[in-house]
């Protein structure tokens, strides 16, 4: 690619996204009643401010939630193609756990698990 | 591929499993025994020292992904070495600390990860593969740099360099995904950089501020004294050798397999970088009052001096660079060795404090004194030969300005390393900082470093096998 096309790639990069947000704003409808600003499909209007501070504890436990969310993930392809792979698949999963469950034990002795 | 092509990654592979132990190993101790990891860490830290000199392995594994050969050993194995005594110097710092008793074995731990980390980042064969160990490299150290968070300071170094890392990564995949438009893969294989390619020069451009960031090359060091100033300094000697070190060492690796047909760009980018960064640091450093700030602004300009020898994209530069960064390993790590045992002993970490030290620790003021000669390139110990290898790399590259600026430089430099002599063995203090009995580690540790910068200089078959071993890049 050339000095032109670097350019071009430039300006139709600025374009496409200046001109979404220029043209959506030009051209659509607008309506504004007050259901609006009710909260959609998340539950509940929140009494009182929703900015408030959160214990750091959440945060502990979402990470841990997390790990072994992927780790679900992680397993499902794992679980389709151990037939194919044998024995291999199996040790190398086993490994996995190992390093995982290890993990866990570690956040357990640590006390992340103790909500206090 | 079967099981034993695992083992082209042995040194990687021990790496893991010392990691794995020392997390048993903290898991199976009680709260009030936790500094017993110390001993165990640093010990067990040996086989994988032994592991990576008695390596030999070639060949590549994962479709490239990774790769392996004599001169990228050599590079681990340099590293590996500066972990060793940035381990020793530690224990001390480990064990004194109050507020740190339960956390002990994270640093070994965050260290060994980073470490894994700079292993993968040499051995990268692919870019993917490159961005994923270079975030395991920085991210352990930035949790690391906040490691005492309860002093403001380090909260603020911790917080300052994930920000600057995270903007200079950004920067990189920037760069990286610029070089991919151009060529279609991210393969260093495959990858056909050409000399007439704007996209492709552009996407390394912002691939090499990307780099520089953890070089700190000037003008990307604004974060480097800070983040040295505030990190604990075990933290720091490692961000100023093994971070700096395996950045240099990769640029390296990339500049000559990947951009060699775009030689007269980074050569020019290089050559200005290289002026900027030895010039700026060492303005910078002579108006330090903080021995760390001083060290900080020290190693962006020993960084400056390190780009001469990559500017000539010659295996003598190469091999240049690699002497030179195992002889700023042992001379930095001596002088941050002292550094971090005055400072467990009596908190002080300004230059004037250091007045009068060799009236009470005369063994640590001649170890400092040596470390400082070595950076400055005094004759009698090693920093002078690896900065000699740096000129007549630049030399041999015809580029003689450049080298006559780096030379200017050099003397620029010694006037501010002279200082800090100048007041351990001739200023006189009221209140010197008192009499050190450091414990086993850390002796062990500056006893090592002294050895380095007294011993590579001369022994002449360390820089053969090296020249010997970096035409594999």
């Amino acid at each position: 690619m050339s000095t032109e096309g670097l350019i071009l790639f430039f300006i139709a990069g600025v374009l496409m996204v200046g001109g979404g947000i220029i043209v959506s704003n030009l051209v659509a409808p607008r309506s504004t009643n007050a259901q609006k600003l009710d909260p959609y499909e998340c539950g509940i209007p929140t009494i009182g401010p929703s900015w408030m501070q959160f214990r750091v504890g959440y945060y502990l436990f979402a990470i841990m939630f997390l790990i072994f969310d992927v780790e679900t993930v992680f397993i499902f392809p794992w679980a389709v193609v151990m037939k194919q792979v044998g024995m291999t698949a199996f040790i190398e999963i086993l490994i996995f756990f190992v390093i995982l469950g290890l993990g866990l034990l570690y956040a357990w002795k640590k006390k992340a698990l103790r909500w206090e | 591929m079967s099981w034993s092509d695992f083992f082209l990654m042995q040194q990687e592979l021990a790496l893991i499993l010392l990691a794995l132990v020392l997390l048993v190993v903290e898991i199976s101790l009680d709260t009030e025994n936790k500094h017993k990891i110390i001993p165990v860490a640093n010990f067990l830290f040996i086989p994988i020292l032994v592991i990576g000199f008695l390596n030999t392995s070639t060949g590549s594994l994962f479709g490239d992904m990774y790769i392996t050969d004599p001169t990228r050993i050599l590079m681990k194995n340099i590293l590996n070495v500066g972990v060793f005594l940035v381990f020793l110097q530690v224990s001390n710092w480990l064990k004194t600390q109050a507020n740190n008793r339960n956390r002990i074995s994270e640093f070994y731990l965050l260290i060994i990860s980073s470490l894994i980390g700079v292993n993968y980042l040499i051995s990268a064969g692919n870019f993917l593969m490159f961005y994923l160990s270079l975030e395991l490299t920085s991210i352990p150290i930035a949790a690391l740099a906040a490691y005492e968070q309860y002093k403001h300071k380090s909260a603020e170094a911790g917080i300052k360099m994930i920000l600057s890392s995270a903007f200079s990564s950004g920067i990189l995949l920037f760069g990286l995904s610029l070089l991919y438009a151009g060529t279609g893969t991210l393969n260093y294989g495959a990858m056909a950089i050409a000399s007439v390619d704007l996209i492709q020069s552009m996407g390394f451009i912002f691939f090499f501020s990307g780099l520089a960031f953890k070089i700190s090359i000037v003008p990307f060091h604004l974060w480097t004294a800070d983040v040295y100033e505030g990190a604990p300094v075990a933290v720091t000697s490692y961000l100023s050798v093994i971070s700096k070190g395996v950045a240099v060492f990769v640029l390296a690796i990339v500049l000559i397999t990947l951009f060699g047909e775009i030689q007269g760009l980074w050569q020019e980018v290089i050559y200005v970088t290289a002026i900027l960064t030895m010039t700026i640091g060492n303005l910078f450093a002579i108006r330090q009052k903080n021995i760390k700030r001083f060290l900080a602004f020290s190693s962006i300009a020993q960084a400056g001096f390190i780009l001469l020898g990559l500017v000539g994209g010659s295996n003598f530069g190469t091999t240049a660079v690699l002497y030179f960064v195992l002889i700023y390993i042992f001379s930095n790590l001596a002088a941050f060795g002292v550094v971090s045992v005055i400072q467990n002993a009596s908190d002080k970490e300004n230059i004037y404090d250091y007045n009068g030290l060799y009236k009470t620790n005369p063994r640590l003021s001649l170890v400092m004194m040596l470390a400082l000669f070595s950076l400055a390139g005094i004759p009698p110990v090693a920093g002078f030969f690896g900065k000699f290898f740096l000129f007549a790399a630049a030399a041999e590259a015809g580029m003689y300005v450049l080298l006559l600026i780096a030379v200017l430089n050099a003397i620029i430099s010694l006037y501010y390393y002279l200082l800090v002599v100048k007041a351990m063995f001739i200023n006189s203090n009221d209140q010197p900082v008192p009499k050190i009995e450091s414990d086993f580690f850390a002796r062990a540790g500056l006893i090592l470093c002294t050895a380095g910068i007294i011993i590579t200089g001369f022994i002449s078959w360390i820089y053969e096998y090296m020249l010997n071993n970096s035409f594999g890049i």
